[in-house]
């Protein structure tokens, strides 16, 4: 405190009460630096400790950030001068970035070891990743963003390339990097000609500057679009998805698992949180660049995943069109409630889905190499009748059918384009849902066909204890999500009531 | 009755035994046949009760659980129902769990019931493999169809239409000849592409509708006492012509999803591909039960919430419904495989059925609803007999086939029976249905019953050319080692040539009960057709 004391900036000491605002933040950092020292001392073969560990951390955290939603209460505050919303929207998707966290943890080891991966830093950087998520989707500052997006992303370049021996994981992850650079450079300076304009970097006096502001000024508009790029760019939204498809195939699956869905939900919060609430007196500028954005996702995505004939790929283009579809909620959230709702809803219910879809290709790899084919999935419900099950209960919620997380995801952010007087955009959004059900179905009733011949004779690994606990738990979050539909919409309402800055 | 959720019971029994069939050994083909027949027989007892209840007792709300004031809402609806349920679903957007079930629906709730219990008896257990997964969808999607046909709820009725095309995936495509795989698709793909248009018509409702409460509603019954007023179409640039309105935009929505499950032409292409690669105990169910769906949804929702669209497009869906009379007609003349007569001349059936709802008055929809009970008794048939057919000689070219009259007698005589039920005979079962239709098509305009007439010659062209093909004529070496049906599909096939003669004999039963309710939706469509007329008012004539 009495090095900050001097500083300009440190006006006032923040009190103990800021601390509880960033708990979850802290006990995940503190598990981050306390993997690094124990990845020196745990011997080689007992690294599935690590794993343990990590979920203990996780699972606090979570516990912590229940508390949070409780304590931060209907309205919410800001902690830190500022710099981070402890609110509704944080704890909401802290608790389903923890989440998604604690079932890759619970994937990866098994699904390392069988690719012979297994090592400590992998648990550190996961941690690492999931602190910048956290970081990122409470913050109300645009520095606390910037150092966020790029404490995740640093995280995830490594952990894309963490097949150190495959030529396709080190593709990966240059190519990851190197557009990842871009699209941070593009949010940086987006972020300077916000801060030129309105003289804040906090999102609570950037909303109320806006307000003021008369005419249109063409360099604002240049920075909000710039920011929303950078964006675009983590949710993988086209057409800024082109590392999107080869990230996801090269990276390791439960890598891809966990960063298909952590960093979108990480992403879209922030986005929800700077666009409709600090950014909402800009709306009429901003909203057609998203409702571009959001058609042309939904359009490439969809049509691109038709051709593919790797599950990874195809998932990866499916995440696009995804995108897509979360993003018609926030281009119609502001001033229509029911837009931010169900783009919370959407996210929750592609994250659980999207996760068990990954981790059945987790669960079906071989030694050494990941089984992502849709030859390999031929069968499979010869071989492993209850993994195809999930696997096409996940297709289907995918799709959006009934009963399933994702069809209430689609129907309540189409409700909201409606309700926002947009039926074009719905429009689109059904008909790319139509030509969905086509590559979704495909890779369902490969499931159920007779294997190939030279299929039948391997010997299949065993699913094991912490793979089926963790497709039992996608599956069961699906199937709530699906039909129990008040118990999540409920929290995706008043974390949309209490976000910071309220809506203007 | 009232008081127990019964209604509740029905929809999850099959469900619950698609569960438990889970439990039983593979290779036990015995007891999971059995067990389904068993769960299916249940239901079909079970849905007799309730079609007894709806002849018997009065309309009413029974909704227990439900709040008083929801109560007091359910005496005033204009829709007479009877052993309604309700239970908070999704309270803050206005979707709740409500089932009920009227005139219109319980007779059609019958032949599902029943159709699906013939479907579970003429599983083979010899020649189906993966028995219980086969089972298991049978039975789930009985629980879709039967929900379609309870809920009142928008959005309920919304997830088991849309429900209903998972486990039909699964069974079309695993069962069935080499081109399933692409049939299946075009009509999932068909179907699913209609109803997410239906869902955006139905958010759109959600939202226009006014005075249901802060929150909306997707309660049929709640939607019907709000209805929305008169709207404008907006003109089109340059002219003075209006668009349609967005009403008519929502009822046209509704109106394609009906009318691909239907179908209607020129939105029957999936039919014929689909009904020649699907297998015998899957098709029966399907042609009988859940293209009937369609139908059922345009009288339950289309012509109720739409009553002003509904009028104003009237002409052109009327000539949609004769176009399918004639068309699918002259495709069936036209046609060779048995299978696909068969599917060209159900969609010529069909088209009667909406002749019948269209034509808006009371004699059509109550013709309307006889004629889908009836259509599918002998469309069941009419599937069961080229099955048995297929399976003992090989083929279901006609050229390649005669003569099975001296091979198979007792087929012979159900067939002729169902085949003289086909064509619409006096004394049988569809004569009944089709003069009630063509009496509210007279009412409309007198060509619709002279056109409609025409093709009830041409389906007496058609089915003749088919059963003389089969059975006289002298026999081709296809058929000379043919044996008759076994007892056991006598017995299945017997009821359904019975039911034919009865119905057609004594209407009565059926015709009571829907006659029951159809005034209360014609009034219904009626109430605001002056009102909605106003609005057809090209929009730049007022100044």
């Amino acid at each position: 405190m009495s090095l900050l004391a001097g500083l300009p900036l440190a006006t006032a000491t923040p009190g103990g009460g800021d601390l509880i605002g960033l708990l979850p933040e802290v006990i995940a950092a503190g598990g981050f630096l306390l993997l690094m020292l124990a990845d020196l001392v745990v011997p080689p073969e007992r690294r599935t400790w690590l794993a343990a560990f990590s979920a203990l951390v996780l699972l606090g955290a979570l516990g912590v950030s229940l508390w949070g939603w409780f304590d931060a209460g209907a309205a919410g505050r800001t902690v830190y001068f500022g710099a981070y919303a402890y609110d509704r929207l944080s704890a909401f998707t802290n608790c389903v970035i923890l989440v998604t966290s604690l079932l890759s943890v619970t994937i990866s080891p098994g699904y390392l070891n069988r690719r012979g991966l297994h090592f400590g830093e992998y648990y550190a950087l996961l941690m690492a990743a999931t602190v910048g998520m956290m970081l990122l989707a409470g913050a109300a500052s645009l520095m606390v963003i910037f150092l966020a997006i790029e404490l995740l992303s640093i995280s995830l370049y490594i952990l894309s390339g963490f097949s150190r021996n495959e030529e396709r994981s080190q593709e990966a992850a240059v190519k990851y990097l190197l557009l990842g650079s871009f699209a941070s450079a593009f949010l940086l300076f987006g972020m300077a000609l916000v801060y030129g304009e309105t003289g804040h970097t906090q999102l609570v006096q950037i909303a109320s500057a806006l307000n003021r502001s008369g005419p249109l000024d063409p360099l604002l508009v240049g920075g909000v679009i710039l920011v929303f790029v950078g964006f675009a760019f983590k949710v993988s939204a086209a057409p800024f998805h082109f590392w999107t498809p080869d990230v996801y195939q090269g990276a390791p699956t439960s890598v891809t698992a966990f960063m298909s869905v952590a960093t979108k939900v990480a992403a879209f919060a922030v986005l929800i949180r700077v666009f409709d609430y600090a950014f909402a007196a800009d709306y009429s500028r901003w909203s057609p660049v998203v409702i571009a954005v959001a058609i042309i996702s939904m359009v490439v995505g969809n049509l691109a995943a038709l051709t593919q004939t790797s599950v990874k790929r195809m998932l990866a283009y499916s995440g696009i069109a995804q995108a897509g579809y979360i993003l018609i909620g926030v281009a119609v959230g502001v001033g229509n409630p029911l837009g931010v709702q169900g783009a919370l809803y959407y996210l929750a219910a592609y994250a659980l889905t999207n996760l068990g879809a990954f981790a059945v290709v987790t669960v079906m790899t071989r030694r050494g190499e990941d089984m992502d084919s849709y030859d390999h999935l031929r069968g499979l419900w010869f071989r492993r009748p209850y993994v195809a099950v999930a696997m096409g209960f996940f297709l289907l919620s995918l799709g959006g059918f009934p009963l399933t997380a994702g069809f209430f995801g689609k129907f309540l952010v189409f409700a909201a384009a409606i309700e926002g007087h947009n039926v074009a955009l719905a429009m689109w959004g059904i008909a790319t849902s139509a030509v969905s059900i086509f590559y979704y179905l495909r890779v369902a009733i490969l499931m159920f066909q007779r294997p190939a011949e030279e299929e039948r004779a391997y010997q299949w690994p065993r699913t094991g204890l912490a793979g089926g606990s963790v497709l039992l738990a996608t599956a069961a979050g699906t199937l709530i999500l699906g039909t129990a539909v008040p118990l999540v919409f409920t929290v995706a309402q008043l974390a949309q009531a209490g976000t910071i800055p309220g809506a203007t | 009755m009232s008081g127990f959720p019964w209604l509740t019971v029905v929809l999850v029994l099959p469900v619950g035994g698609a569960i438990l069939l889970q439990m039983l050994p593979r290779r036990a083909s015995a007891a999971i046949k059995g067990w389904t027949v068993l769960i299916a027989t249940a239901e079909a007892v079970l849905v007799a009760m309730v079609v007894y209840q709806v002849a018997t007792g009065p309309a009413q709300g029974a909704c227990p659980g439900g709040p008083a004031s929801r109560c007091a809402a359910i005496s005033l609806m204009p829709l007479p129902m009877h052993l309604q349920e309700q239970a908070n679903w999704i309270t803050s957007i206005g979707a709740s769990y409500h089932l009920g079930v009227d005139g219109v629906s319980a007779w059609i709730l019958a032949l599902n019931a029943g159709v699906f219990l013939l479907g579970a008896l003429v599983i083979s257990r010899q020649t189906t493999e993966r028995l219980k997964l086969f089972c298991g969808l049978l039975l789930i999607t009985e629980t879709a169809t039967t929900g379609v046909l309870l809920s009142l709820d928008l959005l309920l009725f919304y997830l088991f239409w849309e429900g209903m095309l998972v486990p039909l995936y699964f069974l079309l495509a695993f069962y069935g000849n080499e081109n399933r795989v692409r049939a299946t698709l075009k009509f999932v793909i068909y179907t699913a592409a209609g109803s997410l248009l239906m869902l955006l018509a139905i958010i759109y409702l959600h939202f226009a509708t006014p005075g249901t409460g802060p929150s909306g509603s997707f309660d049929l019954e709640t939607l019907l006492q709000h209805p929305i007023g008169a709207q404008t179409g907006v003109p089109l640039p340059f002219t003075s012509i209006p668009t349609l309105t967005p009403m008519m935009w929502a009822f046209l929505a509704f109106a394609v999803a009906f009318a691909i499950k239907l179908p209607i032409v020129p939105f029957h292409t999936w039919l014929p591909d689909l009904y020649e690669s699907a297998p015998t105990p899957a098709l029966v169910f399907f042609a009988g039960v859940v293209s009937k769906m369609g139908a059922y949804g345009l009288i339950r929702f289309a012509i109720t919430l739409f009553s002003g669209p509904v009028h104003q497009l009237q002409p052109l869906l009327v000539a949609l419904a004769v176009l399918s009379i004639i068309y699918g007609a002259l495709m069936a003349l036209s046609e060779r495989d048995i299978k696909r007569i068969v599917a060209y001349a159900s969609i010529s059936h069909l088209g009667f059925i909406a002749l019948g709802i269209f034509s808006l008055d009371q004699n059509g929809i109550n013709g309307a609803i006889i004629q889908i009970v009836n259509h599918g008794i002998i469309i069941a048939g009419l599937f069961l007999v080229a099955g048995m057919i297929e399976a003992r000689t090989g083929t279901r070219d006609i050229r390649e086939m005669a003569g099975l009259e001296k091979r198979m007698p007792w087929l012979y005589a159900l067939f002729l029976v169902i085949t003289l039920g086909s064509l619409g005979l006096p004394g049988t079962n569809s004569f009944v249905g089709e003069v009630t239709i063509m009496l509210g098509a007279f009412q409309y305009f007198w060509l619709l019953a002279v056109l409609a007439g025409g093709g009830v010659v041409l389906a007496a062209w058609y089915m003749l050319r088919l059963h003389q093909g089969l059975m006289h004529d002298p026999e081709t070496p296809r058929v000379s080692a043919v044996r008759d049906i076994r007892l056991r599909e006598g017995l299945v096939l017997a009821p359904l040539a019975a039911l034919v003669i009865f119905l057609g004999v004594y209407p009565h039963p059926i015709g009571a009960v829907s006659s029951q309710a159809v005034p209360a939706y014609v009034t219904v469509a009626d109430v605001s057709q002056a009102q909605a007329s106003v609005s057809f008012v090209p929009v730049g004539s007022d100044r």
